[in-house]
């Protein structure tokens, strides 16, 4: 009996289309949870692989603390493996739930809370009490990172360096203008209008209206305002009348003093549209130091610290995220990977870190020295962070919510408020609502 | 006995013959179970639960209540359904005349007709990414044309296409048709090539015009290779993630979200895994539904006996 040589003529094709169609699918398969899983102690000899969170710009600096790292302990050896800042956490999600973590990484408070909640990371408050770092670390980080992690007292990681949001400014520029540096909220909006001429493509001021635009933005608002507190009780304070009022003031550069371009701008963007040459102001942290310097010298470029809301007033700075390195629950070599912690958070190495990536170094050892002296807007971030009329705003890193309601469900909002089709009062009490849920969500299983 | 035992050989052999189809197909068979089956059995399964990794105490059966959300409480799928509609619409019909029109062009004979071809298919070489980097520094304000314009006193300095509302959709199509318009002109070409010589000699005898030859001859031979091609493009078009992530980031203000932007966005930066299945469900349905719809509507294959 001869076979049929076809199948029903849709059927073949639909199925085709199914598969093709299935593939789609495939986008958010969930692997077997890797979280909790403890490894041991280990020998304290051996390989251990070590993610750097914020890979090719600190690169040269990880490798050369490494390479002096297996000169004292040559019986360890440390794989480095960078991995670009933008997509750092989504990287440590995909590990904790499919396998795959190193034995150490870089960790920002930032995501801190939410690796905790995944239980991946191995507290480290023994350690560091028997360890020589006991007592050399920054209060204030240590706090910061205590915060974080929204498990009491316990530190989930050991703060490195710490960053400030930092006004860098074009001093070659406002000479030639004769305006004062910008250390008055009058004097930087003056500027910012002063130094643009659309015309010759000048302008003020380039504002981050893409990834990462919140926390910038939400850093500007408390500037202003002078409110020193995130909360009041249990509600934000992210939507008081002063701080939508500092939010307009901000959105209100947009276009008239930035450029139109601003609206999709990260941080990378943003930098390099300053560094460009034809901008006259950046707001963003210590970090982007090093690549002013390349691009225009010491003598054309500086930054000072966010000016006070007032005149001699109370200056008002948010807590930036401490970096730090954290100790990997399913490593199997914890000793020798808190071998390397140690080492690359001692006075010397410290020292050589903080200054590749333009940060505050935690060991309190590192403060003294030179380098600091010499790079006037660390110094003076160092001076405002011990100023006692500095208020530090504690931002809620420890609320597992706190990235995604700042970025995937905020950034895009905030884009609206700039291309005029959201107010910022709405988009200020909208912002306060998925916070204020947060929080009461958190408060309530944390009962 | 003697019967019995001259029977086994030729039972064992048959036993054998019936079994080696199915082992030939196992190892197919088995990696798409593993690499289709299993991801679409777990991203149904997570559809139906509440599971996000940065709050487990709050993981667990979640019943329909992420499809409820979908339909009932969430514009923002509703904004990037319809993005991804209208972003599917124009380029495949935009993408297939193109693509025709530059296959039928090159089916001609004339000098230098290798060289066009080489052109006319290299974008299709280039990978998605390296695609978008090439198209980022053309809009570029400050490296690319606008800046070029503004130097000779058109438009203004700053402006990005990517940033306009009103410009960033244009912007984001003529990139993806770069990509995509060799697609449609590569296979349309392979297949103008099986048309006989013969049917347009006779069609030109019987004093058909070109665009007669074209609608009566060309198109008609077409038509298999063009619905194959347009629902293979539309289906990944409408997944389009890696141009349209790394060009606009689904911006300005959500306007360039498409439907698996969203899906990645919830799922990776927000870590709703749950609900992200939900939507991923949701367009696995709307895609089936078309893709069916679409081949029963265009009797795909009906020619054929």
């Amino acid at each position: 009996m001869p076979r049929p040589q076809h199948r029903p003529r849709t059927a073949r094709p639909a199925a085709g289309v199914a598969l093709a169609a299935a593939l789609a699918l495939t986008a958010t398969a969930c692997g077997d949870s890797g979280s909790g899983k403890s490894g041991g102690e280990g020998s304290g000899k051996g390989k251990i692989v070590f993610w750097d969170n914020n890979g090719g710009v600190r690169t040269d600096a990880w490798k050369q603390i490494i390479a002096a790292f297996e000169k004292k302990y040559p019986d360890i050896q440390v794989e480095y493996v960078g991995i670009p800042i933008a997509d750092v956490q989504k990287k440590y999600d995909t590990a904790i739930a499919g396998g795959g973590l190193p034995d150490v990484g870089g960790v920002g408070t930032a995501y801190l809370a939410n690796m905790v909640a995944q239980n991946a990371l191995e507290p480290l408050s023994d350690r560091i009490g028997k360890s020589g770092l006991k007592g050399r670390l920054v209060t204030g980080m240590v706090t910061g990172v205590q915060a974080a992690g929204g498990r009491g007292k316990e530190m989930y990681e050991l703060p490195t360096s710490a960053n400030q949001g930092t006004l860098w400014y074009r001093t070659d520029l406002f000479g030639a203008a004769g305006l004062q540096p910008p250390t008055t909220w009058s004097a930087f909006y003056q500027a910012a209008s002063t130094l643009t001429d659309a015309s010759k493509n000048k302008f003020g001021f380039t504002i981050r209206g893409g990834k990462g635009s919140i926390a910038q933005a939400l850093e500007m608002m408390y500037a202003q305002s002078g409110i020193d507190d995130f909360w009041n009780g249990d509600k934000t304070t992210v939507n008081d009348p002063r701080n939508v009022a500092a939010l307009e003031k901000y959105v209100g550069l947009y276009k008239k003093s930035t450029p139109e371009a601003d609206l999709n701008n990260d941080f990378v963007n943003m930098v390099a549209e300053f560094d460009h040459g034809d901008v006259g102001m950046l707001q963003h942290n210590l970090g982007s130091y090093n690549d002013h310097v390349k691009a225009f010298g010491k003598d054309k470029v500086d930054g000072i610290p966010l000016p006070p809301s007032q005149d001699g007033g109370v200056r008002t700075i948010v807590s930036n995220p401490v970096d730090g390195l954290g100790l990997f629950k399913s490593g199997k070599n914890k000793a020798a990977a808190w071998k390397f912690i140690e080492f690359a958070a001692s006075e010397p190495m410290n020292s050589l870190w903080s200054q590749a990536a333009g940060a505050v170094p935690a060991n309190t050892g590192a403060e003294q020295e030179q380098w600091i002296n010499d790079a006037r807007p660390t110094k003076a971030a160092m001076e405002s962070l011990n100023d006692p009329k500095t208020k530090i705003v504690q931002f809620p890193y420890y609320l597992p919510d706190w990235n995604t309601i700042t970025k995937a469900d905020t950034e895009p909002d905030f884009q609206k408020v700039l291309l005029g089709k959201m107010t910022a009062k709405d988009f200020a009490d909208e912002l306060a609502g998925k916070l204020n849920d947060a929080q009461a969500d958190f408060a309530g299983h944390a009962k | 006995m003697a019967i019995a035992v001259a029977k086994h050989p030729v039972t064992n052999r048959r036993r054998r013959t019936r079994r080696l189809p199915y082992l030939l197909i196992a190892p197919a068979a088995l990696l798409m179970l593993a690499f289709i089956a299993y991801p679409m059995i777990s991203v149904l399964y997570y559809s139906l639960q509440d599971y996000n990794v940065t709050k487990p105490w709050r993981n667990g059966f979640a019943g329909m209540s992420n499809f409820t959300r979908i339909f009932t409480g969430d514009p923002r799928f509703w904004h990037s359904l319809d993005f991804s509609v209208r972003w599917v619409v124009v380029e495949i019909a935009l993408q297939l005349v193109i693509g025709l029109a530059l296959a039928l062009l090159v089916n001609q004979t004339f000098v230098g007709r290798g060289l066009s071809r080489a052109l006319v298919f290299s974008p299709w070489a280039v990978s998605g990414v390296l695609t978008t980097t090439i198209w980022m520094l053309l809009y570029n304000p400050s490296t690319g044309m606008s800046r070029y314009l503004a130097d000779a006193g058109i438009g203004s300095y700053g402006h990005s296409v990517l940033s306009d509302p009103h410009t960033v959709f244009w912007a984001a199509v003529l990139a993806e048709l770069w990509r995509g318009v060799p697609f449609f002109a590569i296979l349309l070409l392979a297949d103008l090539q099986s048309i006989p010589g013969e049917l347009y000699e006779a069609a030109s005898v019987d004093g058909a015009s070109r665009l007669r030859q074209l609608f009566h001859i060309t198109l008609p031979h077409l038509k298999d290779a063009i619905v194959l091609s347009t629902l293979l493009r539309a289906v990944w078009e409408f997944n389009n993630v890696d141009l349209l992530y790394t060009l606009t980031g689904g911006g300005p203000a959500g306007q360039t979200t498409t439907l698996p932007l969203y899906v990645a966005n919830t799922g990776l930066d927000g870590h709703d895994f749950g609900y992200a299945s939900a939507l991923t469900t949701v367009a696995f349905v709307i895609l089936l539904f078309f893709s069916v719809l679409y081949l029963r509507l265009s009797k795909f294959g009906g020619d054929r006996t």
